[in-house]
Order: structure tokens, then sequence, then C-alpha cells
């Protein structure tokens, strides 16, 4: 097991008062809670900070963590032997140190040493939550998936030593999602201990960005050039949807940025009704012109009275 | 790897839940859920019905709620103005995404 040096970490002298270690918590929980600091590097110092207060701030556990005596950050120890929490841990059972940390040491100390019980009859202890991100193609988030999740979860084994086990399962994924979605698997966090329930899974669905589309909601949205005959003339072309190709009709003088609806061509959604697709019109002009493209437009251009810049006047 | 069917919860503004679900997930008390309630910023889908249901996106803005409560150790009086502006920024994070 690694030692972390929780003094060293809140930034207070190993005979700091409690009241001193309660404002170098907030202090710190101010720069780096998740919830509130924009630091990347936040979640995981936080994590850092608030499992040093939650021992330091107990009396109990703050003694016994001075019991295990000085070492440098991140040094292999062992704690020595009839240590206070290794006898809570476990009822009095063979208690391994390997494969663990020291905040998962001083939570069960604090379940196992506060309420002293016969082995087998420790207080429940619920399993911890879990927050996973995952993203699914456009065309998933439609005719909905399953996502293969996996994660590490702090589980006791047969011989009751607390290891970090890998947990993985596949889950279904509901068509209906949006960009952003989040959804709850009940029971899929970590394991609750001694008859406790297990936690949840937190899952954020994000989309993968497609070649094509664009999703706002249920709503898509898709640009769709046209070439300035097509726009000024109106045409019949053909549109991708995600559900297959469809015909859509641009009445004559379609102007850049206007939007065409296809009414229920979006994402599904729960109420078995969908969103519409929207083709964003943009007015594409190729990139080099044939000698008789170019004497066309001249012509054009001659012949034409449009002045597209009339608001200016 | 087999697949798996368990028990999910989508947390939007189409999806609802009960008082004790909204509980049990976001770690706060019913108590302090009916004072969040009775301060005007948590709102019931029909507040006359005989058990409250709540918009289940409240589990994600309450569940961060309950961190903050015990990281800072907060007093009860500010949770209302807490979740006032959690669900402020969730709207706002909200509309960034559409645009």
């Amino acid at each position: 097991m690694k030692f972390k040096d929780y003094y060293e970490i809140l930034g207070v002298a190993r005979t700091a008062s409690s009241d001193e270690i309660k404002k170098a918590y907030r202090k710190l929980a101010h720069q780096y809670h998740p919830d509130v600091s924009k630091d990347p590097a936040g979640e995981a110092k936080f994590k850092e900070v608030g499992e040093a207060y939650a021992t330091l701030k107990d009396k109990e556990k703050r003694a016994a963590y001075d019991a295990l005596g000085r070492h440098s950050a991140g040094e292999e120890f062992r704690p020595p032997p009839n240590w206070a929490g290794s006898q809570a841990n476990q009822g009095g059972q063979t208690f391994s140190f390997d494969d663990i940390d020291l905040a998962d040491l001083f939570a069960s100390f604090s379940k196992g040493h506060r309420h002293p019980q016969q082995p087998g009859q420790q207080p429940s202890m619920p399993g911890q939550d879990y927050e996973m991100a995952t993203q699914i193609s456009l065309e998933d988030a439609y005719h909905g998936t399953t996502v293969e999740l996996s994660f590490k979860v702090p589980e006791y084994d047969a011989q009751g030593q607390l290891k970090h086990v890998p947990h993985a399962f596949k889950a279904r994924i509901p068509k209906g999602m949006t960009n952003g979605q989040k959804m709850l698997l009940r029971g899929k966090g970590g394991k609750g201990f001694h008859g406790g329930k297990d936690g949840n899974l937190y899952l954020n669905i994000s989309f993968i960005p497609h070649r094509l589309f664009r999703a706002l909601g249920h709503d898509l949205y898709i640009d769709l050039p046209l070439a300035v005959s097509e726009a000024a003339l109106g045409a019949t072309v053909k549109v991708p949807t995600i559900d297959g190709a469809v015909n859509l009709k641009v009445p004559a003088g379609a102007k850049t940025g206007q939007k065409l609806r296809m009414a229920n061509r979006g994402l599904p959604k729960h109420n078995q009704e969908h969103g519409d697709l929207f083709a964003v019109i943009q007015i594409a002009v190729p990139a080099s012109l044939s000698e008789r493209e170019r004497e066309l437009f001249k012509a054009l251009a001659d012949a034409s009275t449009f002045n597209p810049r009339a608001h200016f006047e | 790897m087999s697949v798996e069917y368990p028990d999910s919860i989508l947390l939007d503004e189409q999806h609802e839940i009960s008082l004790n679900e909204l509980a049990e997930l976001s770690g706060l008390s019913s108590e302090e859920l009916y004072q969040l309630v009775d301060s005007g910023v948590l709102l019931p889908i029909n507040p006359e019905a005989a058990i409250w249901h709540f918009n289940s996106h409240y589990v994600i803005s309450i569940r961060t709620l309950c961190r903050l409560k015990q990281d800072f150790e907060l007093e009860s009086n500010s949770l209302a103005l807490m979740l006032t502006f959690l669900e402020r920024i969730r709207i706002l994070e909200h509309q960034l995404n559409r645009h």
C-alpha cells in the first residue's frame, strides 16, 4: 500500500488544530471542488484533499493515521502489527493490505471501528455511485443500441480481502436519446458491503460528430448545397436522412440560410413521435468555371438587373 | 459479456420520479426536499398531488447539491439558494449546447 501524507496534501503541520485543518480544507475545496472549479486537474486534486480531510477531521481516524508512522508520500508501507484499523476492518479475520489504498482502509475503518460487531454482522454500507461518459453514433441514437461499459470497483473477494475488480457489462440504450442525455442505471455502480445496496451508474451519453447531420434535441440539421441555377429556378433534389434518402422540392428563389423542414425525419422521441429534419440551404458555386460556363455567367450578369445589395442603399 | 437490461431512468424534462426516489438517488432527506419545495426552488409536477413527482433532471442538480452540502458543510438555509444557481447553470448550459 502506498503512503499518502494527508498533512502535506492539506498543507498543514502534523500538530495542526482541528480548526486549522478545517480552514485549510475549505480553502482547497473552494479551489478544486469539481462542482465549482474549472481546473481540469481539480477533480483528482479534490479527491486527495477530501480523502485527507475525511481522515484528519475525525479524532479517532487521525489518531489511527498518526499511528501509521511517518513515511514519504508514495512510499510502499504496511501498517504496524496490531494497528487499530486492521482489526476493525475485518472483524478479526485475516486482512490483506495489498491492492487497496488508504482511502479504502479508512472508509471501512470508520464503519468497523466505531460500531464493533460480531464477524458477519458488520453494518451495511451502500455501494459507491459511478459516473461514466459514452459516445454513440446518430444512427445508434435513432435505432437504439447496446454499449459496453467497463470500470473497476472495490469489492471483497471470497477470502474477505478488499480488491479493485473489473466490472464490465453491456447495457441497452433505447432509441430516443438526445446529445448530452443522462441516464441512470440502478445498481450498476459499486457493490454494497455487508448487505448495503449497490451503487448506481450515471451515464452521460453524447453523439459522435456526424459527417452530414447536426443534432439539436430531437431535430436534425443538414447543410443543403444548391447550384445558383437550382436556387434561382427551384429544383427537386435528393437529400439523405438517417432512414434513407428522400426527394425534397426546393422552391424557386431559395436563399442561403433558409431552412426547409422535413417533418418527422429527425430523431425518435420517447412518445413515438419524431423530431424534424431541417435542410439548411447554402448556395454553392464551382471552384473553377469552364469557358462556356464563364460566357453564360457573363451573359447573365449583363442581362440581369438583380442587385443583391439593394438594402445597403 | 452478456447484454444486460438494468433498471434505468432517463434523466431529463420528459421523465418523472417520486419524492422518495429523488431522496434515495440524490442523498438529501425527504425533509430537506420538502424544504426546497417550500422555498419554491424545487417544483413538483403537480403540487396538489398526494404524492409529489418531479422531473427526473433534478436528480443531477440535487446530487450536486448534496455533494456541495457535505463537502462544504453547508447549512440547510444555503441549499435553496445553491439549487437556484445550479438550475440556472443547467438551463444556460442547455441553451449553450443548442447554439
